[in-house]
């Protein structure tokens, strides 16, 4: 087959696949010489499987504790938890970025070891997920409060706040989690029958 | 510098400028529009269905990779505002034109409700406007499309509001709900599908927007010329008192020009407009073009709102539905206006226009771990934000002004915004927040955050509109009172904001000014 033919299949499936959905899934007008309501809306689809990572601000030992943290605060139920979501990405992006995060993730990470080490004389990574827990909990409790007084409630407060950003604008946060449907077209705006 | 002379040079295109441009262009007069961004490609340029995964930062661009446009005040594009507008469309009532024969405060319109509602009528009729006619006297019915039905949300927070006597409406947008044919001067459009945010742009243009609606079709008139990319600096005049036309500067190029027209019109979206005519010194008007009267970028009355978030309690723990596409649907039209209170005029509440792409509020539910995932969850169908927006009262102390030590890239002065809440705005910012957690209270609602500050939203003011020359710079009819070929259509002529969504009268004003102009081209009296 010619390039010249191929390139006319080509835009043959194309406008198939135009009508083909709106057929399908609702009803347009379809006026040929202006191209309005030419749209074929694609359900999302999960990001491409990143590659290898390598933390820009974080050192290897910060960037295991910022993923541990952050799958304790968002962990893996019927659908995956913060890590699997590519949070510490998003949370070593960020923070890259941002000099006024840079001290608090520095000076919080290594406060979450001294912590871990003068409670429980061992690093926070060494310690069961129930003493873990134990540990961070008045920091968390501190921030529900919107008390944030020490090092460890601010440090709380800007992990679990990037952790639920990062999750929840993630394919599985977003989509698999909380069930995002919008984004398709519809042929009417399914009112509502219920008594409320 | 010899070329062209044009009719009518009209700085901006958005609701007003676009408006104004199509009707005076197939009036036949020889129209020329400035636009400070780029032509923008309304079905391919703006990331209408993007996802936040797809970007690392998780914030999705108005624009797609590549694309210019809306990066800044002074070069949105070509259809302005409206491109990215929510579309919400009511018509001022009598009350709103002469609140202050009403409650003593703030000014009144030089015009009457009668003098624009023909041209109410005549934009309903052209764009097409959905809606319910509701037959209050406070919110005139207009030419209504059929209206968009109602979330289940909206009917929850309706019983509620029921309760205490207050009426929630469906919302009215300029937003088609049933496809629209092909006209002489209007395009084929579709009716809204309801695919998700109206306001990251409607790639099919079941939302007006000024390029794709009113300047595209009219560009076959031959008398329409839009000259995209061209920064708008000054606007000069002569002894004689004459505007001559608008000097510019390229986006691109950096290079200078200008445009020559025997009259202007400023629509440069409110405050830009105050800060053309104020950049624009000379001998004659060394305080800014216009401006004899003092009152150039004074008057300054955004909207305020206040915000309110609640989980419906009916809908924690419900499977998510899609209710995401047109945004609001529904509406607590102003009911205050006629029951006591301790402050001068009014609000009107819009709800549930909620992305639902963007989930911040899980950052506030409390503690960690599976029973936090879980209690996000069960909110997320449950979560709508109620923002009330009120009027404020005009004050000596905000206004519009230029900032001389901030020069943005073209080495013009920042526009700087100035604004002071009075008594009598902190008196209706609480009143109405207190209405709104009464409401979602009585509908059966946690409050998860109540505003403690009121935010300025669709600004209004700063050219104010009026019969005496010494308070006000533009006249009923929206001409200048010291330069007889000098007009501004846009927010910045309302002398008062009322509660009421802005731009549906910004469109209705633009129609009106082109019967005005179009009659002064025909008769050779425009220079």
């Amino acid at each position: 087959m010619s390039d010249i033919q191929n390139e006319v299949n080509g835009e043959r499936r194309t406008a198939l696949k135009i009508i083909g959905a709106i057929g399908t899934t609702c009803a347009f007008p379809f006026s040929a010489d202006e191209l309005y309501g030419q749209h074929v809306h694609e359900a999302a689809k999960p990001p491409a499987p990143a590659g290898p990572y390598t933390p820009v601000f974080f050192k290897p030992a910060e960037y295991a504790l910022v993923g541990h943290i952050a799958d304790l605060i968002i962990p893996q139920t019927e659908t995956p938890g913060a890590t699997a979501s590519g949070v510490p990405q998003y949370i070593d992006n960020l923070v890259s970025k941002n000099e006024q995060h840079q001290p608090l993730y520095r000076e919080g990470l290594a406060l979450v070891d001294s912590t871990a080490q003068s409670k429980f004389g061992k690093k926070f990574l060494e310690l069961d997920e129930t003493r873990q827990i134990e540990l961070l909990l008045p920091w968390s409790e501190a921030v529900d409060r919107n008390k944030l007084t020490t090092p460890g409630a601010k440090f709380f407060k800007a992990i679990k706040s990037m952790t639920a950003d990062g999750y929840y604008t993630s394919y599985a946060g977003l989509v698999q989690e909380l069930g995002y449907k919008g984004n398709v077209a519809l042929a009417a705006f399914p009112e509502c029958t219920h008594e409320h | 510098m010899a070329g062209k002379v044009y009719d009518v040079c009209i700085v901006g295109s958005g609701a007003a400028g676009g408006t104004l441009a199509a009707h005076l262009a197939r009036s036949g007069a020889d129209v020329i529009v400035v636009e400070g961004g780029p032509k923008v490609n309304t079905r391919t340029a703006f990331n209408t269905h993007a996802m936040p995964f797809e970007f690392p930062n998780r914030q999705i661009p108005t624009m797609k990779p590549g694309v210019q446009g809306f990066d800044g005040e002074r070069s949105r594009g070509l259809g302005g505002k409206t491109q990215l507008w929510n579309a919400v469309a009511w018509r001022m009532s009598q009350r709103d034109f002469k609140g202050r024969q009403h409650d003593g405060a703030g000014e009144d319109w030089p015009i009457n409700y009668s003098d624009l509602a023909p041209y109410y009528d005549r934009i309903e009729r052209e764009v097409g406007v959905c809606g319910n006619r509701d037959g209050l006297e406070d919110l005139p019915d207009g030419i209504f499309l059929p209206p968009v039905p109602m979330k289940c949300s909206d009917k929850m927070i309706a019983k509620g509001a029921e309760k205490l006597g207050v009426k929630i409406i469906h919302v009215r947008k300029s937003t088609r709900s049933v496809p629209a044919p092909r006209t002489d001067w209007t395009p084929a459009r579709p009716a809204c599908h309801f695919c998700g945010n109206c306001m990251a742009g409607c790639d099919v243009v079941a939302k007006y927007n000024s390029y794709d609606v009113h300047m595209i079709p009219a560009l076959k008139t031959g008398k329409l010329t839009l000259q995209p990319d061209s920064v708008v600096y000054e606007i000069p005049v002569t002894n004689e008192n004459r505007v001559t036309g608008v000097k510019f500067i390229n986006r691109s190029t950096m290079q200078q020009g200008e445009v020559q027209a025997r009259a202007v019109v400023v629509a440069a979206a409110c405050a830009q407009s105050s800060s053309l005519l104020l950049m624009s010194k000379s001998r004659l008007y060394p305080n800014g073009l216009a401006n004899s009267s003092g009152h150039l970028g004074q008057d300054f009355i955004p909207h305020f709102t206040g915000g309110v978030q609640v989980f419906l309690k009916e809908l924690i723990g419900k499977p998510a539905t899609d209710d995401e596409g047109y945004l609001d649907h529904a509406y607590i039209p102003s009911f205050m206006h006629n029951r006591k209170r301790g402050y001068a005029r009014s609000f009107g509440v819009q709800f549930n226009y909620q992305n639902r792409r963007s989930v911040g509020w899980a950052r506030s539910m409390p503690g960690f771990g599976k029973q936090y995932k879980q209690s996000v969850k069960d909110r997320y169908p449950a979560f709508v934000v109620m923002s009330p927006y009120g009027e404020m009262i005009p004050n000596r102390e905000s206004f519009v002004d230029l900032d001389w030590s901030k020069k943005d890239k073209y080495g013009l002065p920042l526009t700087r915004r100035t604004v002071v809440w009075k008594d009598n705005d902190w008196a209706l910012f609480k009143d109405m927040n207190k209405w709104v957690v009464n409401i979602v209270k009585a509908a059966g609602a946690e409050v998860l955050s109540v505003s403690e500050q009121p935010v300025t939203n669709h600004e209004l003011g700063g050219c104010r509109s009026g019969n005496d020359p010494k308070t006000s710079v533009v006249d009923a009819n929206l001409r200048s009172h010291d330069v007889p070929n000098l007009y501004v259509v846009d927010g910045s002529v309302f002398p008062s904001a009322s509660e009421k969504n802005p731009t549906h009268t910004i469109m209705a004003l633009a129609l009106r000014l082109s019967d005005h102009i179009g009659e002064k081209a025909k008769k050779g009296e425009l220079a």
